[in-house]
């Protein structure tokens, strides 16, 4: 029983990403390109632009990670095979004849199959990251949580400021600080990875690997599936977020009724040198009206 | 009777310069920081919503220095994360600060005696990074003067410089206001104590470095005590530049400090520093008025 088992683990953690896989990923992370208002359009009038934005986007995770590692973000041009792969996906799903490539994948199976085959190469760069980070720091588990985060999920922080830069897209409402499904789920694998590869977690690489693996897969689908965006976390997350940061809104909640003033009095305790005051006369407008 | 003074100056600041910094003086860096962080506005809303993106400012406030010269000197941005203990040892600090029950933590460290030792021993960790940090870049660097008055800088002002990156973490995007246009004093402090630490590293000021530490400590901490007490936002070296710099930059710098004269004065002459200066001029003004509102409105509460 154990060695099947085992057995199967093992070999999936040692297949190979090259052609397939990462082939599932390039077809998903540009056709969210093509999706965005304007891409398609950006794409005829600019094509060097629109290539370049898809480059981004398919290899974000991977130059974000060089940036925090001070090693050049050029590199991921080094390797020409998946530059070229990722390339001809970019000109086939915005150039084709008839839109063929972009009609075949609103077909809901297919989307599916990319989308689980992408969230594997998502595993497999997590495992990446932990393991690079741990070559520099050995002892650095906070570094290698970062890192394997950054390949995991860091593209979309990339292509935020690709279009931040741009000048279509402002940071007011809140809206990027709300961590994306992906980017909590990378998250938790690259916490869990660290330990993993620290020994505080007692189970083999490739079991893990296996099994986290079917749990992102899963998830996934059944978010499209069900065409939900929040996930099974968010109970879980209140319950937590709760617990660790919810002593003060108790407390406050309680102390509201008795004496309203005494909050407004530590404000004014509070001394502030040197600093943005305008911001000051601000924050104690917002302060009154709550 | 003066040599032996001299001597056990010396003995006082060579001790004071080898006092280690980890635990205590580190610790009230973390929370004059992220004492500053509260201060913004917004942040403890945000602390409530994303508790991920505040406790990244956080980290930012604390380590905002090393990630900006590591970036600058090519070394790992991520570098300072690998130590372990400094790192929790913020990241408690922001819990304590943002989410202790009853605000009890915030409330005692607001207390304005004890505010003012944590800023006095911030001063000591300012000091001390800026000489590291101009040790760190002549090493790289021997005859590199500017990259270590820059590095110096930065360290010493720390989250300052990349203020407008900060605040894109807080969801907030204000490119037209930047910490160059209106240096605080921490920052114009820490430019003039890097060109002094590098002068003192090229040989060009005899004076030995730990005695430079401890007198320029000396000067920071009394300077930021004094302004923290006095709720001040003026800087000593008001009265310094308002003389030097209409001699060196002529009348638009002059109007900028004094602001009696109105923006058409010196308009057309100086071909790009005119509009600069009196860009930066009115709102300098109006900024000032506001601050001087809030503080009597505080004063009058505190009464």
């Amino acid at each position: 029983m154990e060695s099947p088992w085992d057995e199967l683990a093992l070999a999936f953690s040692r297949t190979s990403m090259f052609p397939f896989f990462d082939i599932a990923h390039y077809l998903v992370s540009v056709m969210a390109l093509r999706h965005k208002p304007g891409a398609a359009a950006m794409a005829w009038k600019n094509p060097l632009a629109s290539w370049f934005t898809a480059m981004l986007h398919c290899f974000g995770g991977g130059i974000l990670s060089c940036i925090l590692l001070a090693e050049p973000p050029l590199r991921f041009l080094a390797n020409h095979t998946n530059i070229l792969l990722a390339s001809s996906i970019w000109y086939i799903i915005f150039f084709c004849p008839c839109d063929l490539v972009s009609q075949g994948y609103s077909f809901l199976p297919v989307q599916l199959l990319a989308a689980g085959m992408k969230e594997v190469t998502r595993t497999w760069k997590i495992v990446g990251g932990v393991t690079h980070a741990n070559s520099y720091y050995k002892n650095g588990w906070l570094v290698m949580i970062a890192i394997g985060w950054a390949r995991g999920a860091g593209g979309t922080v990339i292509t935020n400021f690709e279009s931040l830069a741009k000048g279509d897209w402002k940071p007011e409402g809140h809206e990027w600080l709300k961590m994306s499904y992906p980017a909590k789920v990378t998250l938790l694998g690259s916490v869990i990875f660290t330990f993993q590869h620290t020994k505080h977690l007692a189970i083999s690489k490739h079991n893990l690997m296996f099994l986290y693996t079917i749990f992102i897969v899963a998830t996934k689908v059944t978010m499209m599936i069900t065409q939900t965006s929040t996930v099974s976390f968010a109970p879980f997350e209140d319950t937590l977020s709760r617990m660790l940061f919810g002593w003060q809104q108790q407390f406050s909640c309680e102390k509201k009724n008795e004496a309203k003033s005494s909050s407004n009095g530590t404000g004014s305790l509070a001394s502030k040198p040197a600093d943005d005051s305008s911001d000051k006369v601000k924050k104690k407008h917002a302060k009154k009206t709550e | 009777m003066d040599l032996l003074s001299a001597l056990s100056l010396g003995e006082l600041a060579l001790s004071f310069s080898r006092v280690p910094l980890f635990p205590v003086f580190d610790l009230s860096y973390f929370i004059v920081s992220i004492l500053y962080l509260k201060y913004e506005p917004g942040a403890v809303e945000l602390s409530r919503r994303h508790p991920m993106a505040s406790w990244l400012c956080a980290m930012l406030h604390c380590f905002g220095s090393y990630i900006l010269a590591d970036l600058l000197l090519g070394e790992p941005l991520i570098d300072y994360f690998s130590n372990n203990s400094s790192v929790l040892l913020a990241s408690a600090v922001w819990y304590l600060i943002f989410f202790c029950p009853l605000d009890l933590f915030y409330k005692c460290v607001c207390f304005l005696p004890v505010k003012l030792i944590f800023v006095a021993m911030k001063e000591v960790v300012r000091v001390r990074k800026i000489a590291v940090g101009i040790h760190h870049a002549h090493h790289h660097y021997h005859h590199g003067w500017f990259v270590m008055i820059a590095t110096g800088w930065v360290k010493g002002s720390g989250v300052a410089l990349m203020s407008n990156f900060e605040q894109l973490l807080r969801g907030v995007w204000k490119p037209e206001t930047n910490e160059l246009l209106h240096m605080s004093f921490p920052t114009k402090a820490s430019l003039y104590g890097a060109i002094l630490f590098t002068l003192q590293q090229t040989r060009w000021l005899p004076v030995s470095k730990a005695t430079l530490i401890f007198i320029f400590t000396m000067f920071m901490v009394s300077c930021k005590v004094f302004l923290t007490a006095t709720h001040s936002h003026s800087s000593p070296f008001d009265a310094l530049e308002a003389y030097i710099c209409p001699v060196l930059f002529g009348a638009a710098w002059g109007g900028d400090h004094h602001h009696d004269n109105h923006g058409g004065s010196h308009g057309g002459s100086h071909g790009g520093g005119g509009p600069g200066a009196q860009h930066s001029a009115v709102p300098a003004k109006s900024k000032e008025e506001l601050s001087e509102g809030s503080r009597k409105k505080k004063t009058k509460k505190a009464d």
